[in-house]
């Protein structure tokens, strides 16, 4: 597998990139981060004439939307797509191609080396801008920003795990020094024959971010432990989701949660009255709605092996419940327990799909 | 004052009670509720209680009068909309209980527009409301619960809203009484005493033989402030109205509005009066298929994701600002504060006066879009003729 470096910033690289992936056909639509001229709003569009690339910031460091969960949904239309993924939007595409939600035919992956995002308030409010060069020379030292998400700076899975192509840009050149584009796959070459740069084959050596993972390891560490100490047993459940305002908007952003209707808004929790005034006679009290902790639990069983510590789910939450912490822990307790890593490999199937005679034989 | 609300005030269900507070409202008022219980009048209610981790309240339905004393009558802040409440109790069917809820005039008014909507069933159910000076913004309240509930102890002392309050508070007109059944009046009167005021025979049935005082001539007092206190708030809310017509006007302004929108639906989860299971916006119908995406991409040159979010907003406005009692909900549960329930609030006044309806009243009043008039609307003809042949001038 060839790499291809150019002597632009990887922001640059990757419009170049993008441009030529539209205007030689290769793809019929590209999906990156954009901001609009008219507000300066972030969003993420999906873009099919290379005139409008100007608006692109394809290596913006904000998420307004899982792209994985977007793109998952516009892969099933058997159009072209080339898109630029953060690492855990690609493994949370991963996730639900398994599920049979999206498809990777038609689809070419670009990702990056992710140094984490900035919180959704302070994308919205201007005050990103301000904090972006000294995120950008943090980063660029391999150290964490201190404004992004806080399961940003504890992420693991900072590299992409088998994307087409691969853009080095976090902590491997100073910003504006140049870029490097590893391609991974056949399809990557083929898409990419054209594209002009410098070729060598050169593999990417993660090794060159060890201390990042190092200072992300016991930022993780910190998190979950903080973390598990609030949240173990029912009281520390209710002592963290009591104040859930039953909004589920965290579902909602979710790229794992794709049920079109969720159980937890179905008929199935939609209860009688006879139900309540038993539930009463029983308890004496109760609380309306009903099932708030339930919910949180559900989901769980429902998706947290297969959580990607994305982190929309506490930047939505109206209250700052540390929903992401929980999730993330919760589920790569859970995971580890298959060997499993949600969005490694296409190959590895979702662990309550498979079913082994022997399995858990300590548990008996 | 505003009109209705005096007609409202005089058409009480008869004399109002009194209630000494001098321990303060909150005990003396949970005290009330207790005999309601005790005397077998009423089997359950409906109060704020505080969550285990202290910074919020929840909604809790209960008949063990032993747990009067956690309950918190009048919390600071509305995490759960009243209505919500109501509706995810008695949406199906009237109780075998008699149940009393006590929450703010926007609460109540949502509970009525829901029985309209087939949501909430009333029967078996007392609404009772407060003198409301405003709810504290939910995010504020969480990050400092102490101070936001001195703060708001303050605004009630007063009457008004102030400081990191909602901005849809400053500019209601119904923070006083409304269709309840029974009301607590306080704004005006001196400290240690309150009223208690029946709004429907039901209410007035309710607080008969539980000898109460009754009012000492504190009404006119207490109609004289509301009267003051609705004064000031009729000129924020057209000073108000001003500027956000000027913000949200032509699409540009919808855009600036709502431009950092992410589309995670928390406006319409919280609402109250958004009850459907399947919102239009996420049917099948309303086009966001992704083969449909791409071809508009490919049509414009490109598309924004999630897509339609201001066409969200739009709809959102169209199926129910003729129900939206500016609650401020909506606000309260964006995670990138744009002000939906300034639009909102703004959007329903129009709408609402248009039809010559008022969301929240249980006069009978059917919802505008649920009856035929055959003479309704006359302008919109004309508006209509003088756009075609403008239109067709341009020819």
């Amino acid at each position: 597998m060839s790499s291809i470096s150019m002597e632009k910033s990887a922001s640059m690289g990757l419009k170049d990139l993008l441009g030529y992936l539209l205007d030689s056909d290769k793809v019929d639509s590209v999906l990156t981060m954009r901001r609009i001229p008219e507000t300066g709003a972030w969003d993420l569009a999906l873009i099919s004439d290379s005139g409008n690339l100007g608006e692109a910031e394809p290596l913006a460091p904000v998420m307004t939307v899982n792209a994985g969960k977007e793109l998952s949904s516009l892969s099933l239309s058997g159009k072209r797509i080339a898109a630029v993924l953060k690492p855990c939007e690609l493994r949370a595409l991963i996730e639900r191609v398994k599920r049979e939600q999206g498809s990777l035919e038609n689809v070419l992956t670009i990702s990056h080396t992710c140094s984490g995002v900035f919180p959704l308030e302070q994308a919205a409010d201007g005050s990103m801008d301000e904090l972006l060069p000294k995120y950008e020379k943090v980063s660029s030292m391999g150290e964490i920003p201190s404004s992004v998400r806080d399961t940003c700076k504890a992420c693991q899975h900072f590299i992409p795990m088998d994307s087409d192509i691969l853009l080095s840009a976090a902590a491997t050149q100073r910003p504006g020094e140049g870029c490097v584009l590893y391609l991974g796959s056949e399809k990557a070459e083929e898409a990419l024959k054209e594209f002009k740069g410098n070729r060598d084959d050169r593999v990417f050596d993660p090794s060159s971010l060890d201390r990042t993972a190092a200072a992300r390891k016991k930022e993780r560490d910190r998190l979950f432990t903080s973390m598990e100490n609030d949240c173990s047993g029912l009281d520390g459940l209710l002592n963290v989701f009591g104040k859930c305002v039953g909004c589920h908007g965290c579902s909602r952003v979710c790229p794992i949660c794709y049920c079109a209707l969720c159980d937890f808004e179905s008929m199935n929790f939609d209860y009688n009255l006879p139900y309540f005034e038993e539930h009463l006679s029983r308890k004496g009290a109760l609380r309306l709605p009903a099932d708030t902790v339930m919910f949180h639990l559900g989901r769980l069983t429902h998706m947290s092996f297969s959580c990607v510590g994305c982190g929309m789910c506490s930047d939505v939450c109206p209250v700052g419940i540390p929903v992401a912490a929980v999730f993330s822990r919760t589920g790569e307790r859970t995971a580890s327990l298959f060997d499993y890593v949600p969005g490694r490999s296409l190959k590895e199937e979702i662990p309550v799909m498979v079913f082994k005679e022997e399995e858990f034989s300590d548990l008996g | 004052m505003i009109s209705g609300e005096e007609d409202r005030m005089d058409a009480a269900a008869g004399t109002p009670y009194m209630l000494r507070v001098e321990n303060g409202p909150e005990g003396s008022v949970l005290e009330l509720l207790g005999h309601v219980i005790g005397s077998g009048k009423a089997d359950a209610l409906i109060l704020p209680f505080r969550v285990p981790s202290g910074d919020s309240f929840a909604w809790i339905l209960f008949s063990d009068v032993s747990l009067l004393k956690e309950a918190v009558p009048f919390p600071a802040t509305m995490p759960v909309q009243g209505g919500k409440a109501l509706r995810s109790l008695t949406r199906k069917e009237r109780g075998n209980l008699k149940v009393i809820a006590l929450m703010r005039p926007c609460e109540i008014r949502a509970g009525i527009e829901l029985s309209k909507l087939g949501q909430v069933n009333t029967e078996n159910l007392i609404l009772a409301s407060y003198d409301c000076p405003g709810a504290v913004k939910l995010e504020d309240y969480v990050s400092d619960p102490a101070s936001c509930d001195s703060s708001f102890s303050d605004m009630r002392s007063r009457g008004e809203p102030s400081g990191n309050v909602r901005s849809t508070c400053s500019t209601c007109m119904d923070f006083s009484m409304v269709d309840a059944d029974i009301h607590f009046g306080y704004f005006g009167i001196e400290d240690g005493r309150m009223l208690v005021v029946p709004g429907s025979p039901a209410g007035r049935a309710l607080l008969e033989d539980l000898n109460l005082e009754e009012e000492e001539g504190l009404l006119p007092q207490w109609k004289a402030e509301i009267s003051r206190l609705a004064e000031k708030r009729a000129a924020t809310r057209e000073e108000t109205f001003r500027e956000t017509e000027k913000r949200i006007s032509g699409f540009d302004g919808m855009l600036a509005t709502f431009s950092n929108c992410i589309g995670c639906h928390n406006c319409q989860s919280a609402c109250p009066i958004c009850y459907c299971r399947l919102c239009y916006f996420d049917s099948e119908v309303s086009g966001n298929d992704p083969e449909a995406l791409m071809t508009a991409a490919e049509k414009r040159g490109g598309i924004s994701l999630p897509p339609d979010r201001i066409m969200f907003h739009t709809g959102r406005l169209a199926h129910m600002s003729l129900s939206c009692v500016s609650c401020g909900q909506c606000s309260d549960a964006c995670p990138v504060s744009i002000p939906v329930a300034d639009v909102f609030s703004f959007v329903a006044e129009r709408t609402q006066r248009t039809f010559e309806y008022k969301a929240g009243k249980s006069d009978g009043e059917a919802l505008p879009l649920r009856r035929f008039l055959k003479t309704e609307l006359d302008g919109v003809h004309d508006m209509v003729k003088d756009a075609e042949s403008e239109a067709a001038s341009h020819e």
